[in-house]
């Protein structure tokens, strides 16, 4: 177990840079997710972290020693990969007890910590076979047995439920939280599906072409973004941004109606700003209420989704539990101003 | 839908006919020597194209001890496998660095091994010549696995290249993590990996090696190679054609053998660095 820190740390690739100036700590025992659209450069930074890119300027802590220019060897890390890479001509045993081996420990040690593996990944009678032999989930596990066995201060994952099919990706979120709470080992986890870290990590780091846009507990990220960037990228159906003016005396016109200001900051009259709304607050039955037109209904049983259209042409998605509309009718979306979050026009939060 | 596939028999066995003459102008030398070698020579004046009716082998154990085909046939043997072995590692090596790892004037690099390819033995033999003479390398056998692992080694290492940069990345970077140096990544990953593309590369340069006249006529003057010591056979027994075609046999034998055991290695291997590459 360690602690992994990154002092201004950046990549450059030739001329295009890919990650700028990052600066973040990761606690001991912490599961940290690295989230972010595709090409933001979650997965390069954790690539640099464990030594496969070279760092182009600044400092990487592991513990409390400076790995920026160690191999990856000497790191004391261990990474899952998306693809797997099992090596295919060796058994499970063997791709398990690989880093053992080229450390040259005695084969009892070795033996131990495989059994002790495979039985946490229930995959005992899985150990002399290939990796061809083995379904996509068997291999992750034997991907994941291959890193428990090390006793890695660190667990790098890049992806590594993103060739899997839905139901096992579910399953396998799972065992990777009961994994870390098991053996409360640092843990990083890339990935590009906000659900995925919503519900895996103890703190998520939010990036953008390369810079970090936030770094906050999932809750905190949900219910407080810094920016309309994290707002609208934690949460799914994503958040609702409406065009907003403001008007004198602390009002707002949004969607064709006016509503008192949920912020204590006065603006001048005419600024434009954005008013962003979760689909789950607009479920109320009192309020001020948008007039929106039913474009379609998705229904997923417990709750249904309407994708409706306001009287200014916004499209909004707002959650309903009961007394479905149908496509076409007109309907009142009412909402709490509180609920309600604002951003200036250049995306930032304004509290 | 029966009409069709009588057409296609059809036009199989007319294909069959080309195919059947190209087969049998590569089988009727073979039947040739065989046939001959069996002959006495006194047979063979008689009758050079007829079946040996008293088959001996006779010739065999005279080209064998008298012509030192034995001696010829062990240093082919020795330089052959020394070339061989060399060629697999060094081209492993070499092309485990030029497609897996980063380093400067790589693609450089590359493109030179490549180029070198183009260049025909023969345009190189006086430089090579006097470079062999200066390092007291003529008539060594080690002087001979060195040429031969030079001049073959181009088209090895590209085959390498080829073949292992359509591995996954990501293998050679899980070993990396898991603790393995270089070193250790190449002998226990990429070693094994390779082995497909090593063991048709071993098929290549053993045929290319074994059938080579030219380098070892040059490099071993006295001490001769197989191939070399069946071409003087020709001008010292001129009137002993069964003689001449036992050692041939002798000589071919052993590739013949080795390409039947692998032939279907050979076939799928050199397609492999094709589609990889």
């Amino acid at each position: 177990m360690a602690r992994v820190e990154l002092k201004h740390v950046s990549k450059s690739f030739g001329a295009s840079q890919v990650v700028h100036d990052v600066s973040l700590a990761i606690e001991e025992g912490e599961f940290t997710v690295f989230v972010g659209p595709s090409g933001c450069g979650k997965s390069t930074l954790l690539r640099m972290i464990a030594g496969l890119e070279e760092t182009s300027s600044g400092e990487i802590f592991i513990g409390e020693t400076d790995v920026t220019d160690a191999e990856p060897s000497d790191r004391g890390l261990a990474m899952v990969f998306q693809s797997y890479a099992l090596y295919p001509h060796m058994t499970v045993a063997d791709n398990m007890s690989f880093g053992l081996r080229m450390t040259h420990r005695p084969k009892q040690e070795i033996a131990e910590k495989v059994a002790r593996a495979a039985k946490i990944l229930r995959l005992e009678e899985y150990l002399q076979r290939k990796p061809a032999q083995l379904s996509g989930g068997q291999r992750q596990r034997v991907a994941i047995g291959r890193a428990i066995v090390r006793d890695p201060k660190v667990f790098l994952f890049d992806e590594p439920l993103s060739n899997l099919d839905a139901e096992l990706r579910v399953q396998m979120r799972v065992e990777i939280s009961k994994l870390h709470t098991m053996l409360g080992n640092t843990m990083i986890y890339v990935t590009h599906d906000q659900t995925e870290a919503l519900t895996m990590a103890d703190r998520i780091v939010v990036l953008r072409d390369g810079r970090i846009e936030q770094i906050g507990t999932p809750l905190g990220l949900y219910h407080d973004p810094d920016n309309a960037f994290v707002a609208g990228f934690i949460g799914s159906p994503r958040m609702n941004f409406l065009s907003a003016t403001a008007q004198a005396g602390g009002r707002l016109a949004v969607g064709g109606i006016e509503i008192q200001s949920p912020v204590p900051t006065r603006f001048e009259p005419g600024t434009t700003l954005q008013l962003g709304l979760r689909p789950e607050h607009l479920d109320l039955r009192e309020g001020p209420g948008l007039r929106a037109t039913v474009e379609f209904v998705e229904a997923l049983g417990s709750t249904c989704y309407l994708h409706a259209t306001l009287a200014t042409g916004e499209t909004i998605v707002a959650e309903r539990r009961s007394s479905l509309p149908r496509t076409g009718d007109t309907i009142t979306l009412h909402f709490a101003p509180a609920s309600a979050q604002i951003f200036g026009e250049g995306g930032e939060r304004i509290r | 839908m029966a009409g069709a596939g009588k057409r296609q028999r059809l036009s199989l066995r007319i294909a069959a006919i080309p195919m059947g003459l190209l087969a049998l102008s590569c089988l009727y030398p073979i039947f040739f020597a065989v046939n001959n070698a069996l002959k006495t020579r006194h047979d063979y004046l008689l009758d050079r194209f007829g079946l040996a009716m008293q088959p001996t082998f006779d010739n065999f154990v005279q080209a064998w001890t008298r012509s030192h085909l034995d001696q010829y046939f062990f240093n082919s043997v020795i330089t052959t496998a020394g070339a061989v072995i060399l060629l697999m590692v060094i081209s492993s090596l070499a092309g485990f660095a030029l497609a897996c790892l980063r380093f400067p004037y790589r693609r450089f690099i590359f493109v030179v091994i490549l180029s070198s390819l183009m260049i025909p033995v023969q345009v190189v033999l006086v430089p090579y010549m006097r470079t062999m003479v200066g390092l007291h390398l003529i008539d060594t056998r080690i002087g001979l696995i060195l040429s031969y692992t030079a001049f073959f080694l181009p088209f090895s290492v590209y085959m390498m290249t080829a073949f292992y940069s359509g591995l996954p990345r990501e293998l050679i970077e899980a070993a990396r993590i898991d603790g393995a140096k270089l070193l250790q990544v190449w002998w226990h990953v990429m070693v094994p990996l390779g082995m497909p593309a090593m063991i048709t590369l071993g098929i290549l340069n053993t045929l290319n090696c074994w059938n080579d006249v030219l380098i070892a006529l040059l490099t071993m003057q006295k001490n001769r190679t197989l191939m070399v010591g069946i071409s003087a056979l020709k001008g010292q027994y001129s009137d002993q054609i069964p003689l001449f075609t036992a050692g041939i046999v002798i000589a071919a034998a052993p590739i013949v053998i080795l390409y039947i055991i692998f032939q279907r290695r050979i076939v799928s291997g050199i397609a492999v660095g094709a589609v990889k590459g």
